[in-house]
């Protein structure tokens, strides 16, 4: 039973990482990405092929993470913030395919469609994270760390800039905020902070494919976002529970097919999506929040 | 001659994806709603002509005017009841599109809930390919896709230019306030372009269940296209949509030439991000001031 | 706030400035000096390019030819932050605001140039909020959402902005449309005051009584052709002026 609980509190830091970082732009500076689950997904099989092949050093293989998701995410946002935001959503969901295509296809960095296999646990100044009670700390303590982060981002002047930049882009450049300059910063520290949740889970599961990082998954953590609640801090960590919990929950109905269920849990939250963004667009959090502009 | 079976297959699918482009961006265009739903309405239409048609065995043309019908309907539904409603009070883009997704994704597995994940065709033989030349095969499916796509157009163009409503949409597109002189509303017409829009990817919808077969999730690859070829044609440029659409099924059926197919869609995507780099006004499109 | 020029030198410089879009000229042959401390207002009937002069002056348009030089330094090509940041601000005839930040913050942002991380001298920072907070009446409000002000509120919230911009030119379009005349009284003390402390202050107005009282010079813009300037008086007296304004072309 605790090993269980264990493993769904560290699935669920992972979660509420990812689901942080993606509310970060989308909530915050109004940028749609469906991409996250890639951003993610490099982070993954940045520590996976370092941690087979070089080091199981903690700081070396989170920090190779970090920077190879945060260079790839402004190589993505360079171009595409230039036009309106409209595009980034098409750019993203191309980066979303290519980058699915990219992880099936090359062997030898990724595995191809097998994936990787025996990626050993972290070691950090001397200490290696075989106890899972132990991972389980230190992905709290990454969590509470990508907290911290973004809160010191978002309550700053950076965050009023993003927010002001989401609010009104024309406004806010006229007031001498360097439009693309925020938007690319603020697109490389979500999609940096992803790589730390796909290099932990990675670390974690010891084993990752292309089928965790398609586009089902983008998808959820955009559910999670939404439902939970954009632009508020919280709102992603309630959402990531939530869906989480959906599964688990699900199988209590007896009446639901059990090969059914995955099904089911997407169609819940699709009608959440929309009746939310009918009635409550700023999520179960964030409540009316979104109204019209001044 | 592979490059020109290549050519020909790339003009079938070019058809059919610059009918699927021009439904979403006259719906883009003309009403700046991010309709993510279009691909779920191409699912819809595909699905239950197969229903029809291949297990109820209604008669072609009614199995293909019930599609239709269902199509439109989900298209005008949707925009009544769900759209209206977040643009009464917001109607921000994110919003909107959220919503559309939510709906894609509710369509997709309920679809998938009553017809599996797997993929269906419909098998006529219209779909078996003629040797037409040496290693030149073509079915006569294709032939009809290609009449069906110049049809489209042609109606749709006779719209838009000849009549009244047509002018009026156009204008909703430009000025949605010199609608009101009319006396129609925005709200009105927008219906009415969701089911032009709507219908627009019916012809293709049962062209593909007879070719390459329905799967539930497609509707993603619908989108893909549709958005695509909407901003590569240049955005609020029917035209443009559809010559991009045509763009986009040739060039992703000329590159098998030379490499393996699970890339083809990554093409698109190529295609796509040089336009966003150098050229994001798209072929017609207009200029966009940042 | 530092007076960056004597009263009347001239900062902002257009010279034949010319915009084409296609074929229809919306600015034909513009030059037009804007002094530091003067008031002036750009008024002529819709259509007639106001806009678009101040989207040239902003960077949002490029010209198709002429200049526009800010304090020695010509601004074409330059994008529009880049020209913000060297003193010029604007505000918009739909506001504009951070709809869903509060006041403060509306007004904090707009002071907080840099996008960098960390800023230095926060308690310098909250004097000069609190200091246009009170000038603009605003400071009961300071933490509600941009989204929640009454009309005139978001007036001199929009004027607050600019204030807070250390901007050295402002470009006001229609800033005081619709203010009942006890606010419009304040809103011409506030720029009248502004204007004495040096800034150069252009604004697009419609309305002629405020024109009027507003404004120590005119300049009359009819499609895309600058037809008159001078004192509001000889302006706004002419009757060839008068004619075109409302509709009478001969």
């Amino acid at each position: 039973m605790l090993a269980y609980l264990q493993n769904i509190a560290v699935l669920f830091c992972i979660n509420a990482m990812l689901a942080l970082t993606l509310n970060f732009i989308m909530g915050y500076a109004g940028i749609f990405s469906l991409a996250h689950a890639i951003f993610f997904g490099v982070g993954a099989y940045a520590t996976a092929y370092i941690a087979m092949y070089f080091t199981d050093s903690l700081l070396i293989c989170m920090s190779a993470s970090i920077l190879i998701s945060a260079l790839l995410s402004m190589a993505l946002a360079l171009p595409a913030l230039r036009v309106r935001g409209e595009y980034f959503v098409a750019a993203s969901l191309g980066l979303q395919v290519i980058g699915v295509t990219i992880f099936s296809e090359w062997k030898s960095v990724t595995g191809g469609l097998g994936g990787m296999i025996g990626i050993p646990r972290p070691k950090l100044f001397g200490y290696v994270f075989n106890d899972d009670g132990m991972f389980l700390l230190l992905a709290f303590v990454m969590l509470l760390i990508v907290i911290g982060i973004i809160a010191l981002l978002v309550r700053g002047s950076f965050g009023r800039s993003l927010m002001a930049i989401r609010d009104s882009e024309s406004a806010a450049q006229s007031y001498g905020k360097h439009v693309n300059a925020v938007k690319t910063i603020s697109v490389a520290v979500s999609a940096g902070l992803a790589g730390v949740a796909g290099s932990l889970y990675a670390f974690y599961i010891s084993f990752i494919n292309v089928e965790s990082f398609m586009l089902e998954t983008s998808i959820l953590l955009m559910a999670m976002v939404i439902i939970g609640g954009t632009g508020t801090l919280f709102g992603p960590v309630v959402g990531a529970a939530l869906l989480m919990s959906l599964p688990a929950a699900l199988t209590y109905l007896p009446f639901l097919p059990p090969s059914e269920l995955g099904t089911i849990q997407q169609i819940i939250y699709g009608l959440a999506m929309v009746l939310l963004m009918m009635f409550r667009p700023g999520g179960l959090v964030g409540g009316r929040s979104r109204e019209k502009s001044a | 001659m592979l490059f020109v079976q290549l050519l020909a297959n790339g003009l079938q699918t070019g058809a059919l994806y610059a009918l699927i482009a021009a439904g979403f961006s006259l719906i883009f265009g003309m009403t700046r709603i991010f309709h993510a739903a279009h691909g779920a309405t191409f699912t819809i239409a595909g699905f239950i002509f197969y229903e029809l048609f291949a297990i109820l065995h209604w008669a072609l043309p009614i199995a293909a005017i019930a599609s239709a019908a269902a199509a439109g309907l989900f298209g005008v539904l949707l925009d009544r009841f769900v759209y209206a409603i977040i643009q009464r009070h917001e109607g921000s883009f994110f919003t909107v599109f959220v919503a559309s997704f939510g709906a894609a994704i509710v369509v997709q597995n309920l679809i998938s809930i009553f017809f599996g994940k797997g993929m269906v065709t419909v098998t006529t033989p219209l779909s078996k390919s003629i040797e037409v030349m040496p290693s030149l095969f073509i079915a006569p499916i294709s032939g009809i896709i290609i009449l069906c796509a110049i049809v489209a157009f042609l109606i749709l163009q006779w719209l838009l230019t000849r009549t009244n409503l047509g002018i009026a949409l156009r204008a909703l597109g430009e000025n949605p306030n010199l609608i009101e002189v009319y006396g129609l509303t925005p709200r009105r017409l927008s219906q009415y372009v969701f089911l032009i829009g709507s219908i627009l990817v019916v012809p293709a919808a049962i062209l593909t269940s007879a070719t390459s077969g329905l799967n539930p999730s497609m509707g993603n690859h619908v989108m893909l296209i549709s958005i695509a070829a909407t901003i590569v044609g240049g955005v609020g440029s029917l035209r443009g949509a559809a010559v991009a659409g045509m763009l986009l099924g040739l060039a992703e059926n000329l590159c098998l030439a030379v490499i393996d197919p699970q890339w083809s869609e990554a093409v698109t995507f190529v295609i796509l991000f040089l336009f966003i780099l150098f050229r994001p006004g798209g072929v017609y499109g207009r200029a966009i001031v940042s | 706030m530092t007076s960056a020029a004597t009263q009347n030198e001239i900062l902002l410089q257009i010279r034949n400035l010319n915009k084409n879009f296609g074929g229809l000229k919306a600015i034909q042959d513009v030059s037009m000096d804007l002094p530091a401390g003067v008031i002036t207002t750009l008024v002529g009937p819709n259509g007639a390019g106001k806009t678009t002069l101040f989207n040239l002056i902003t960077g949002h348009l490029i010209p198709t030819s002429g200049t526009v030089h800010w304090l020695g330094k010509p601004l074409k090509g330059i994008e529009p932050w880049k020209i913000a940041r060297m003193g010029i601000a604007r505000t918009f005839q739909d506001l504009r605001l951070f709809s869903h930040m509060t006041v403060e913050e509306n007004i904090m942002t707009v002071m907080e140039r840099s996008s960098w991380l960390w800023q230095g001298g926060r308690t310098e920072a909250e004097k000069r909020v609190s200091e246009i907070l009170e000038e603009t009446q605003l400071a009961y409000k300071r933490n509600e959402r941009a989204v929640d002000l009454a009309y005139a509120e978001r007036k001199f919230l929009s004027l607050a902005r600019i204030m807070a911009s250390q901007a050295k030119l402002w470009l006001l379009d229609e800033p005081a449309s619709g203010l009942d005349p006890r606010s419009f009284e304040r809103f011409v003390t506030l720029l009248r005051n502004y204007a004495a402390r040096g800034i150069t202050i252009c604004i697009i107005e419609h309305n002629l009584d405020i024109v009027i009282k507003l404004s120590d010079r005119v300049a009359f813009l009819d499609q895309g052709k600058l037809l008159a300037q001078g004192s509001s008086q000889d302006i706004l007296k002419d009757p060839h002026l008068a004619a075109i304004y409302f509709g009478d072309r001969s």
